[in-house]
């Protein structure tokens, strides 16, 4: 190579006045380009692409971004698909308000579990298997549902489909194998909003379905349950594309390459160490069940709340609650696109100030949504509120990949089950009481969200600095390699593990914001310099 | 062009509110109907299988012409307390508009004073519960204008009971059973051939 990239005077950037501004690729100045790797789209050294072509299905990056949402798409479907169904199940088997609540708590807990699971099962399997397992052994569940005739097999059944959820983390972690981190915030969040918009397609899905099963002739009683079957075929069907169409990483299986010797095998323990000894994971763990967590809360109780508040028909409230999830289709894509544009002004602290403002817009429109008697205006406020949790997901997810390189998987997994945990807490205090009503809930909810936000502000990097701090001046402690080379130790360094993350730390300056062209910190970090 | 948009606000909401108390309300109805039917205090009716005679005529006791403005009749199978327990959706409500306690239709008839009756076959849709038969009489503006019922004020005496269908079917445990065998044995599979591709090509 002629020149060595940057020093001083050597960054190109803004120069011709061509450089994009928006997030969907990465001019090559900024990221060293491997003009000998042979894929359709542009990749950098680890070949992850680097530029975002929506309509494109090209092997392997595009294809498993379509892969990899759809099949996140299809267990939301399924783990919701009782929800708009409620007024009709609960007239079946009888159930209680707090029975329904119970469902509700137990539909989201069971993948508090897998999803923590799937995390490691995605380090140390690869994302390919571990999506297609999950969906293939959940459709048997969603076919249960046939044999549910009282509250405790309703329950027990949600809870099975429930597991179903982690596909999330073998989704996010697909994303991250797949493509540049500057890109990454929007691919993500792009990914897991579309995915999350089962949510929402289902509301809208399963009313037809039980009104065309009931036109066909079936009693009310047994058509909600042959509308289940829909979602169980779509399980199997994106199983098994996942598996015959997808790969784990850009240049291959995970097991095809370990075996070849390409990618090294880590030790479970010390990714979990490095995950847990992390305070950032934690306060994400939380953050992200008060903006995934109340989607999914809002997504199990607004289409009843829409039925019995304001009397509507059943495919009405579906619809209505079919658009709060469908709004993920943008929302949680602008949440990413916000969060790496104003990374590129700002850096990390953009990231962070865009989380914080997103979540908290999105708590006060909740407190309105339960103040509000008209349904217009309960709408509008459901959409706003729709609009401030989802990009606050994905703003989330813009920042989780630069926690930690080693243990992303176990990372994601944590949080991914966080959003859960915040789900069914919150089902479970606001929605499964009967000494309070769905409104006075949904209000109390959006206080908590307002509060539980805040702790956003503690989270720190030394080498970007926080919300309220600027970043270490440090030569040392305030560069990207010592935070992710920190996470071996000498033996594993002697070893040449670390080789990854310090591929990763040069591809991450890009966090430190605007000033970037004037620093001059060079990108190789020979062994006896760290 | 700030207080007129925060007014407009306020009175939006307001007339939201106020707009909603508007109605009959139950406690402004006499009971000028008096109301049979078949079941028993405590008897267990199947959906789908048994039926309900009603009969209903109009109270002699109230003064002639007090059903001068009666028009129609529905009659309705409504909740016991008991079933509305726990179950906000049932709730009773005074506003008859918003109330839930009666919401499946028995029958709907013209307004005569006396001989009418009618046997209905229990819907395979109604849920398994406690029921009493409430029927109200209805003016030509359709507002209620009065009603009868089976069991007492308290709603505590004469109350039957229904017991729903399961809505469960061999022929849905079948195909349940066969696509669920399918999924998992299509997984083991393809989780199979992988693996012994991958051995060969190791060993190449």
């Amino acid at each position: 190579m002629p020149e060595i990239e940057g020093s001083p005077g050597s960054s190109m950037h803004g120069v011709t006045g061509r450089e994009s501004v928006m997030a969907f690729s990465v001019a090559s100045p900024m990221v060293h380009t491997d003009r000998t790797a042979k894929f359709d789209l542009p990749v950098d050294s680890e070949h992850k692409a680097t530029v975002f072509k929506l309509f494109s299905f090209a092997n392997p990056h595009m294809r498993t971004f379509h892969l990899s949402w759809i099949s996140f798409f299809t267990t939301f479907i399924s783990t919701f698909a009782a929800a708009p169904l409620v007024p009709i199940i609960r007239d079946n088997l009888n159930l209680t308000k707090s029975d329904i609540g119970n469902a509700g708590v137990a539909s989201v807990s069971g993948s508090i579990f897998s999803r923590l699971v799937m995390g490691a099962v995605c380090d140390l399997l690869g994302p390919r298997y571990g999506c297609a397992f999950l969906i293939m052994l959940s459709a048997p569940t969603v076919f249960c549902m046939s044999f549910v005739s009282d509250a405790s097999g309703y329950i027990a059944v949600r809870f099975m489909i429930g597991f179903s959820l982690a596909t999330f983390v073998s989704c996010q972690y697909w994303m991250s194998t797949m493509f540049n981190s500057k890109i990454i915030g929007l691919v993500n969040g792009t990914a897991a909003g579309w995915g999350n918009m089962g949510g929402g397609a289902t509301q809208l899905l399963m009313p037809v379905l039980f009104e065309i099963i009931k036109k066909a002739g079936a009693t009310p009683f047994t058509a909600w349950r042959i509308a289940f079957f829909i979602p169980g075929w779509f399980n199997v069907i994106m199983g098994i594309l996942v598996l015959t169409l997808g790969q784990d990483l850009p240049d291959g299986n995970l097991s095809t390459l370990q075996k070849k010797g390409d990618v090294a095998k880590d030790k479970f323990g010390k990714v979990l160490w490095y995950a847990v000894t992390n305070y950032r994971t934690w306060i994400f763990v939380l953050l992200y069940g008060y903006s995934m967590g109340v989607e999914l809360t809002i997504d199990n109780v607004i289409a009843e709340y829409f039925y019995d508040r304001f009397d509507l028909k059943l495919h009405l409230a579906g619809i209505i609650a079919a658009c709060f999830g469908m709004a993920n289709l943008l929302a949680r894509p602008f949440g990413g696109f916000t969060s790496d544009y104003l990374a590129k002004r700002f850096g990390m602290r953009g990231r962070l100030w865009n989380l914080w403002l997103l979540q908290t817009a999105g708590g006060l429109c909740c407190l309105c949504l339960g103040l509000v008697n008209s349904l217009p205006l309960a709408i509008t406020f459901m959409m706003l509120f729709s609009i401030g949790a989802q990009a606050a997901c994905g703003a989330t997810f813009g920042i989780i990949p630069f926690i930690s390189r080693r243990s992303l998987g176990i990372i994601s997994g944590m949080t991914g089950a966080g959003g859960n945990f915040g789900s069914g807490l919150t089902q479970l205090i606001f929605f499964a009481n009967a000494s309070f009503s769905t409104e006075k809930g949904l209000t109390y909810m959006g206080i908590m969200i307002m509060i539980v936000t805040l702790p956003v502000s503690f989270v720190h990097f030394p080498q970007w600095g926080s919300m309220l701090f600027p970043p270490s001046q440090d030569i040392v402690k305030g560069s990207e390699e010592h935070y992710y080379v920190s996470e071996w130790t000498e033996e594993e360094k002697q070893k040449g593990m670390h080789q990854a993350s310090l591929k990763f730390a040069e591809n991450s300056r890009s966090e430190r914001g605007g000033k970037v062209a004037s620093a001059p910190t060079p990108p190789e970090n020979t062994p006896n310099r760290v | 062009m700030e207080v007129p948009a925060g007014f407009l606000v306020v009175y939006l909401l307001f007339s939201c509110f106020v707009a909603s108390s508007y109605g009959v309300y139950f406690s402004s109805l006499n009971e000028t109907l008096i109301v049979t039917a078949t079941p028993t205090q405590g008897q267990v009716l199947k959906a789908g299988e048994d039926q309900i005679s009603v009969t209903w005529r109009f109270n002699q006791t109230y003064r002639a012409g007090t059903d001068s403005a009666y028009k129609t009749v529905k009659v309705k199978l409504c909740y016991a307390p008991i079933s509305q327990k726990d179950r906000s959706w049932r709730k009773t409500v005074d506003l008859l508009k918003k109330d839930k306690t009666c919401p499946h239709k028995i029958v709907a008839r013209p307004y005569t004073a006396s001989n009418n009756s009618f046997t209905w076959t229990i819907e395979r849709d109604i849920p398994s519960g406690v029921y009493f038969v409430r029927a109200f009489a209805f003016n030509a503006q359709d507002e209620q204008v009065a009603y009868g019922q089976t069991t007492n004020a308290h709603k505590s005496t004469n109350l039957f009971e229904i017991q729903a269908i399961t809505g469960r079917h061999m022929s849905l445990d079948i195909a349940s059973i066969c696509f669920s065998a399918f999924s998992i044995v299509a997984l083991a599979g393809f989780f199979y051939m992988e693996k012994r591709k991958a051995k060969g090509s190791q060993e190449k």
